[in-house]
């Protein structure tokens, strides 16, 4: 990766507008507003690094959206379109990261959800939603497989009011994979769902982070559990995430044992909070952890330059993202297409939040409007002195609102170094590898 | 500021920078799926029907005719994954058995499911055409199943073919859309799938398609190739089928009155196919296209550039109302020649062609200027110029409106000619937006309408040629040039709400163009309302009453503009 040459700036004059940078291929030029990539010739580039005003102008003459792309200076005006379900506040194990307190929330979430919650808040969901794109409910908890009656119900009642206002429905599970029976794995199978597992690596790995209540090898009854939906997955589509937590920063290990399951999918996400948690990376991690991440891109760019899929999803996602070039003041749909609905009815902006007031913005039976304009003004990438002015701002988007207060240099350096290696590496796949940007040949009903 | 470059090289390399820098080089805007003409001039950019081919699950169907569908193809593997009940993916591997048999067909024997406005909610194939209460034939049908309906279908194996298993089958599911959840065509449309049925030159129906059923690159008329070196005179569009090829061989006009049998016949279009030129911009390419350069002196920041847009939008509304009046004033005078009838007809087709032309320009140049402004808000141009862009170093010419005499049609040809007038005016502003880059789609912006001003610059000349050979008393009105008033009475009246009329469309245009499209198509759409249900039959009535037709107001919003000074 080359030097970092930063332009100057039209709104905040710390706000770099572009960013030079380097592949094999030669250099290549990201314009930051609406994530625009293009190869750059030498002299070109040297013209820029120069600050040559001719050169810098024809970039800036144009840094508007063209037709079809929403501007990023304006609080997007999206209706819910996504819920989670805390369908559970128990869980049968206990990882000492977790942030839902297995389910409880430190007490903020006393119940379990019942039936008339449920489905007030998909009655809710389905009359809002727009009918163009689909709608995702999600089931979180504590662990949602506790509660697989309401579960289940909730996924037949959906799809069937879905089907009658001709709305594509679709789920998604968060699920600590351990507690899934044959009926368990039929449902997934038969319906459209994204299921995520939480698996933390090879067996010892896993099992030191995610012990069971019961003393049982939580690995093993993941593999039992989770084996036949891999596979067979139906209509699902089945992926791991990973939960890096101190001291034991190595990926690519992880990664085998999980890919070893029989996972092609496979993210990893490293603890941040809260701040002194002894799991928790601290500023002298990051450089590490940063390596290990590259180390094990590499591997898997190897296999996608030999024909195969990237399974780590952290990369291929970024990837796919760089293509498209998306961009965002945001770094999740918080409070504007998304919502999390905790055991007593509340909508809230963020699962990791139930119980927070401050990300308690209605109910089902309607939003405060003001609350949420509010909310995701305050959490606009612009509203954010340090996030502003990052020539990554529009990738990153300030990362999650709930890990915001450990957001460091050192943390931030590791967010710039991954993008910049995905973006060298997006430059060099695309070129060698074309295909793997191909839209997948051939849409499913 | 210095003058923005066009010489940095960008080559844009993912979906966003492919999007604000790459046009095809010289295809026209329209060429674009989303804004192609259908079946009509200049030509398809698709077969429609093709858009019925997958409009259901895992089947590909092909439309024989107006009563009979037949399956193509079946994507068995997705069927059989897609978690169906056994029995429907029974009746898939039913069909797809019979896909190796040859001269064995499933056809489509009923379709339940939903067809707006038509009430039935089953419709069988050969019962289409009989009356009124259902859709006419097989691709209506098809085309009317609103998206995500529910859709049985019940298949027949072709008539007298045996060859095992079932001879009828149903299937449900749902009515697939064509885009997908961007907006793009859905990916499940295979390249070259929608064109597939089109005319192809090595075909005689190519020769004999009275309805230009061909790609838009092959026109019916073309400008000869510049590589013939035609004298200037002979430079006028000829027939693209023409047999007398090559240097040496003399275009022949395609005007009305041409030489008849000059296109090649049957046996010959089969043969010699491969020697029609394709057409790029209106004229015929016999070497690689290269985009022309236009010549224009670069202006000298964002702030001229922006005087000179507002200028130019100017500049297109007083033609609209230059072009307008003359319109109005066009009507055979009862008695004359049919052939005065038809000269005017086409004529007054033609200039409301063109007048339509401008008014997207107007909305263009505004896009344009609303493109420079990346954050502030801006107000939009629709201030009418006072006066034309000066024509051979004359001196800017005022706007005055008047019949299409003659002399006013010889300003029409001279305001449109390529590299003066208006023309020299865009050529400017096209020399300061970069052809690559950020901005490149402005520059595509202004390159089209210079493309449409050197389409209107041939067509007066039509005109002209169209209306010579008749005297301008038997197709012209006798107007008095007005403006009406008070003591004219019910004429003041019309006039009178003519402004007001007029005045509620600009103020429309006026909310649409600070937001653009999508969001301003309200606005622009009640002002094409406005337009044609209103202000045409008020100025019908005005030209009736013996007035020309103006459009005036003295809101200080919309007060004239004059041109900028020399940067």
């Amino acid at each position: 990766v080359g030097a970092e040459v930063l332009g100057p700036a039209h709104d905040d004059a710390a706000a770099p507008l572009w960013r030079l940078f380097e592949s094999r291929l030669g250099h290549h030029l990201l314009v930051v507003p609406y994530t625009r990539l293009f190869d750059v010739p030498a002299d070109a580039a040297a013209a820029l690094r120069r600050g040559d005003a001719s050169a810098v102008s024809a970039i800036e003459a144009g840094l508007e959206p063209v037709p079809g792309e929403v501007p990023l200076d304006v609080l997007p005006d999206v209706g819910p379109q996504s819920i989670s379900l805390n369908v559970s506040n128990v869980c049968n194990l206990s990882c000492g990261y977790c942030f839902a307190g297995r389910g409880r929330f430190g007490g903020a979430q006393a119940s379990t959800m019942t039936w008339s919650i449920a489905r007030a808040a998909v009655d809710r969901l389905l009359d809002v939603a727009s009918r163009s794109n689909p709608v995702t409910i999600g089931f979180i908890g504590g662990e949602p497989f506790t509660n697989r009656a309401l579960l289940g119900r909730v996924v037949e009642y959906a799809a069937a009011r879905g089907a009658a206002l001709r709305q594509d429905v679709r789920f998604s599970v968060t699920t600590n994979g351990t507690l899934l029976g044959p009926d368990d794995v039929s449902l997934l199978r038969a319906y459209p769902f994204a299921v995520t597992v939480s698996v933390d690596g090879e067996r010892a790995q896993h099992d030191g982070q995610r012990p069971s209540a019961s003393g049982t090898s939580s690995f093993d009854e993941v593999c039992r559990s989770v084996g036949p939906l891999l596979a067979d997955p139906g209509r699902s589509r089945v992926a791991a995430r990973a939960t890096v937590a101190r001291p034991h920063l190595e990926l690519r290990r992880r990664f085998k044992g999980i890919a070893a399951i029989g996972f092609q999918e496979i993210g990893f996400a490293p603890v941040r909070t809260p701040l002194g948690s002894p799991l928790a990376l601290v500023a002298d991690d990051w450089p590490h952890y940063l390596a290990e991440s590259i180390a094990l891109a590499r591997d898997e760019v190897t296999r996608a330059v030999g024909g195969e899929q990237i399974r780590f999803s952290n990369l291929a996602i970024a990837l796919k993202q760089l293509h498209r070039g998306a961009s965002s003041p945001y770094p999740c749909g918080a409070g504007g297409g998304y919502f999390s609905i905790a055991s007593d009815g509340t909508w809230y902006a963020c699962h990791r939040a139930i119980g927070q007031d401050s990300y308690a913005l209605g109910d089902s039976s309607g939003l405060d409007d003001q609350r949420r304009r509010a909310f995701q003004a305050a959490r606009h990438v612009h509203a954010h002195a340090p996030c502003r002015s990052c020539w990554a701002r529009y990738l990153c988007s300030g990362g999650c609102h709930q890990e915001a207060a450990s957001r460091s240099i050192a943390s931030c350096d590791f967010v710039r170094g991954w993008l910049d290696f995905c973006l060298t590496t997006y430059c060099e796949l695309t070129s060698v590898r074309p295909d793997y940007f191909a839209d997948s040949p051939r849409a499913r009903p | 500021m210095p003058a923005p470059t066009n010489e940095l090289k960008l080559l844009p390399r993912n979906a966003t920078a492919v999007r604000q820098t790459m046009l095809v080089t010289g295809n026209p805007v329209s060429t674009r799926l989303e804004a192609g003409v259908g079946n009509c001039f200049p030509g398809l950019e698709c077969d429609l029907r093709n858009l019925e081919r997958r409009f259901f699950p895992f089947l590909t169907v092909d439309v024989l005719d107006d009563q009979d569908v037949v399956v193509v193809s079946v994507d068995l593997a997705g069927a059989q994954s897609a978690g169906l009940s056994p029995a429907l993916v029974g009746a898939y591997e039913t069909i797809a058995a019979d896909q190796t048999t040859r001269g064995v067909l499933w056809h489509i024997d009923s379709i339940t499911s939903s067809f707006p406005p038509f009430p039935q909610p089953t419709i069988r194939l050969r019962d289409l055409g009989a009356g009124t209460d259902r859709p006419s034939d097989a691709w209506t049908a098809l085309r009317l199943i609103p998206e995500n309906a529910d859709i049985t279908l019940v298949l027949v194996r072709s008539p007298g073919r045996r060859s095992g298993g079932p001879a009828r089958v149903q299937l449900s599911g749902r009515r697939l859309p064509y885009l997908d959840a961007n907006g793009a065509l859905a990916a499940m449309f295979e390249p070259g799938e929608l064109t597939q049925s089109l005319c192809s030159p090595w075909t005689h129906d190519f020769r004999d398609c009275g309805c230009f059923y061909w790609a838009s690159n092959h026109p019916d008329i073309a400008l000869p190739a510049a590589s013939l070196s035609v004298p200037a005179e002979l430079d006028v569009p000829t027939p693209w089928e023409r047999a007398a090829r090559g240097a040496g061989a003399i275009p022949p006009s395609a005007t009305s009155d041409g030489p008849p049998n000059v296109e090649m016949d049957h046996y010959e279009i089969n043969r010699r196919w491969q020697e029609l030129d394709f057409v790029v911009e209106g004229r015929e390419r016999a070497t690689p296209y290269a985009e022309a350069e236009v010549a224009g002196r670069p202006l000298a920041d964002d702030a001229q550039l922006e005087l000179h847009l507002q200028y130019a939008a100017g500049v297109e509304l007083a033609v609209i109302h230059l072009y307008l009046a003359a319109l109005f004033s066009l009507q055979a005078r009862a008695g004359a020649p049919a052939s005065v009838s038809s000269d005017v007809a086409v004529a007054e087709a033609e200039l409301r062609r063109i007048t339509f032309g401008e008014m997207r320009h107007l909305r263009a140049v505004n896009d344009v200027i609303r493109g420079l402004h990346r954050t502030t808000r801006f107000i939009p141009a629709l201030r009418v110029a006072s006066h034309l862009p000066p024509i051979g170093g004359k001196l800017p010419r005022a706007v005055r409106p008047d019949r299409l005499t003659r002399e006013v049609l010889q300003t029409f040809i001279d305001i449109e000619q390529p590299s003066v007038s208006v023309d020299g005016l865009y050529a400017r502003i096209l020399a300061t937006l970069p052809a690559l880059g950020p901005r490149a789609h402005l520059h595509e912006r202004i390159r089209s309408i210079m493309a449409d001003g050197a389409d209107h610059f041939r067509t007066f000349r039509f005109i002209q040629e169209w209306l010579a050979p008749h005297e301008p008393a038997q197709y012209l009105r006798t107007l008095n040039p007005g403006p009406p008033t008070k003591a004219d009475g019910a004429a003041f009246q019309i006039y009178s709400k003519i402004g007001t009329t007029y005045l509620t469309m600009l103020r429309a245009l006026r909310d649409a163009y600070a937001v653009g499209l999508p969001a301003g198509a309200p606005e622009i759409n009640a002002a094409r309302v406005g337009m044609l249900e209103e202000l045409e039959p008020l100025c019908l009535r005005l030209v009736a009453a013996g007035f020309l037709v103006r459009f005036e107001t003295t809101d200080p919003d919309f007060a004239s503009i004059d041109p900028p000074s020399d940067p």
